[in-house]
């Protein structure tokens, strides 16, 4: 207790008399405490003392298994080589002199590889698609692939994700228990957790022998594990639901399905398409690992470039990748705080020009 | 001729009497005021009226039948509105409808245009056509509210209950909202029962009082029965001179009200 508290209290009683409290160690002469606030006071000391115990306790038992969980995994006794990794490290980054004299990372060798391997941009595509509207809509279907490896990632992603909605929307709504009784509702919680046990990357394995090693291997593994993931999240978000506007149904005299969609779905519509949004980015990095075993896209010319030891390339493709992730997720961000904001939404076109404007104010602030 | 008959009503919440032996009977398009203290039963009987609550003993008759159950010819607005947040005012309307159709009809909303219509006049009945497509999320609380008569009144029913319709309202809003649920009724000649606990809003609005206090019924008569005494009754002994100032009171909330056109 300061004398902070002390004027604070002061100020209360001259107001409207508030009961003022003196610290017991500053004892003051002219107002003594009344015995109840000390008592009160004492109490709050004391369950005080006793959280600041549960957490040392809490502390003291994490700690305990962090020792345990790095010894079973060898951290501490393990042959660290620091210097060789510290050398290897440099493999990634190819330098240049600058004016001739000023050594840098030598950006323009990433630049020529991402562009001579279309990582990002495919411009024979590109050309083909825009110098024809019949190419564009319909002959030449799989505008992705303008995009390059980039563009097979993310299309592994975006359809593996929408593949996968409608699975996860139908189990996600059986498996709550407001939608099914208890019993039943665990068939589908059930099946979503077995789905879940299981890695997209086990998935891809699982489906080599049904559609081979590659994108549609993988989004078919990405559009499984969406209803494992999704399908989850769809379920504890109507575990959450209000009870009022089911009644309200039930008073319309809506049927059961009427009673699911308007009553229960209906409160959690936007709260959906944000978490499809938030498993979508999740696919495209999952679509990364994916490559990375043989799929397709970035992460198959990651796995390819490291086995030829071409580190400079392999980091020229995960600089391809954080574009491509970043790209992913401020879309999808921008989207979700613009589906949740209950102020007036602003027109596509006003979100173009008023950019500048909004980016240089938040740049201010 | 829709009567509402309640006979020896009582509900138990385990240990907690809610209503103990309730009778009454409310003849057809009459609007019934339902006054008494939070934990006085107010929201259990009208609970045990829709049909959202089974009663523990009693019988209720709408229309000579027993409720057991909602039915799609008695209303209800609530206290909380219960309106679908993202939908638009329209929307929320249209879903009165519900009952008149399966499933896929109300979902992709290829309603008839009569039933569109209606959902629209109801919307006007309140006032609120010009925003019709306007999200429910983004309306004030007095427009949720309003949004909430609206649909019910699509259900086309004999019977309005409102529960605390105006609890969570400014006094300008409380005033709005009960002029167009008493319009409403009147309009279509509907039985109406709504429990209020401001008395003054009661006594503007209502025709007929029911006192409820401990769950048991301690009043039941006409606006010119409603003495102070019999408020002092409903309300216990709380200090009750303010709230019951009659006209003065009437004038006031009036001034406060600027929306509503006299």
């Amino acid at each position: 207790m300061t004398d902070d508290t002390d004027s604070e209290s002061d100020t209360l009683q001259a107001d409207g008399g508030t009961a003022t409290q003196t610290p017991p160690e500053t004892p003051d002469d002219e107002q003594s405490p009344d015995k109840e606030v000390a008592g009160a006071l004492e109490k709050i000391r004391r369950a005080r003392k006793r959280r600041a115990l549960g957490w040392l306790a809490t502390i003291g038992v994490v700690g305990f298994l962090f020792v345990q969980a790095i010894f079973a995994v060898r951290l501490p006794d393990e042959n660290y080589q620091i210097d060789f990794f510290i050398d290897s490290l440099g493999d990634f980054f190819p330098t240049t002199d600058y004016f001739g004299v000023v050594p840098f990372i030598d950006f323009g060798e990433y630049l020529d590889y991402i562009l001579e391997n279309n990582l990002i941009f495919d411009s024979d595509k590109f050309f083909e698609l825009f110098g024809d509207p019949m190419a564009f809509f319909f002959d030449g279907l799989g505008m992705f692939d303008m995009f390059g490896q980039a563009g097979i990632t993310l299309a592994m992603g975006l359809a593996g994700t929408i593949m996968g909605f409608p699975l996860a929307l139908t189990f996600g709504t059986l498996g709550s228990e407001r939608v099914t009784p208890f019993p039943f509702n665990f068939l589908f919680r059930g099946t979503m957790s077995a789905i879940r046990s299981i890695p997209a990357i086990i998935w891809l394995l699982i489906l080599i022998p049904f559609a081979g090693l590659g994108p549609a291997s993988a989004t078919f593994a990405i559009a499984v594990d969406t209803v494992g993931n999704l399908g989850r999240l769809f379920v504890d978000e109507l575990e959450e639901i209000e009870e009022g506007p089911i009644e309200a149904m039930d008073m319309a005299g809506a049927n059961y399905p009427q009673r699911v969609f308007f009553g229960m779905i209906s409160q959690v519509r936007t709260s959906f398409i944000a978490w499809t949004l938030y498993i979508l980015e999740i696919n495209v990095r999952i679509a990364v690992t994916l490559g990375a075993f043989g799929a397709g896209g970035l992460g198959e010319v990651v796995d390819v470039e490291r086995g030829l030891f071409n580190f400079d390339h392999v980091m020229a493709t995960l600089i391809c990748i954080f574009v491509l992730v970043i790209s992913v997720e401020i879309f999808s961000q921008r989207l979700r705080s613009r589906l949740r904001s209950d102020e007036q939404k602003m027109g596509l076109w006003e979100l173009i020009t008023g950019f500048p404007d909004r980016m240089s104010e938040s740049l201010l602030k | 001729m829709v009567r509402i008959e309640v006979d020896e009503l009582t509900k138990e919440y385990g240990e907690t009497v809610a209503l103990d032996d309730v009778s009454f009977t409310i003849e057809d398009g009459e609007f019934v005021v339902v006054l008494g203290v939070s934990g006085s039963g107010k929201s259990t009987l009208l609970r045990c009226l829709s049909g959202l609550t089974e009663p523990t003993a009693g019988e209720i008759l709408v229309d000579g039948t027993p409720v057991h159950g909602p039915r799609k010819e008695v209303a209800m607005i609530f206290q909380q509105h219960n309106i679908i947040d993202d939908m638009s005012a329209y929307g929320n309307a249209l879903s009165g409808s519900i009952t008149r159709y399966g499933f896929l009809k109300s979902f992709l909303r290829v309603q008839d245009t009569a039933e569109k219509q209606q959902a629209l006049e109801a919307l006007k009945t309140v006032d609120l056509l010009d925003e019709a497509q306007q999200k429910a999320r983004r309306m004030s609380g007095g427009q949720q509210q309003r949004v909430g008569i609206a649909r019910a009144l699509v259900q086309q029913p004999d019977v309005l209950l409102a529960d605390e319709p105006v609890s969570s309202l400014d006094p300008g809003s409380a005033q709005q909202v009960m002029r167009y649920l008493q319009t409403a009724a009147e309009d279509r000649n509907l039985t109406a029962l709504s429990s209020l606990h401001q008395v003054n809003l009661a006594r503007k609005f209502g025709e007929r009082f029911i006192g409820l206090r401990d769950g048991k019924k301690v009043f039941d008569g006409y606006r010119d029965e409603l003495t102070i005494d019999v408020v002092d009754d409903i309300y216990g002994d709380i200090e009750t001179e303010g709230m019951f100032v009659g006209t003065t009171a009437d004038e006031q909330a009036t001034s406060l009200d600027e929306e509503v056109a006299p």
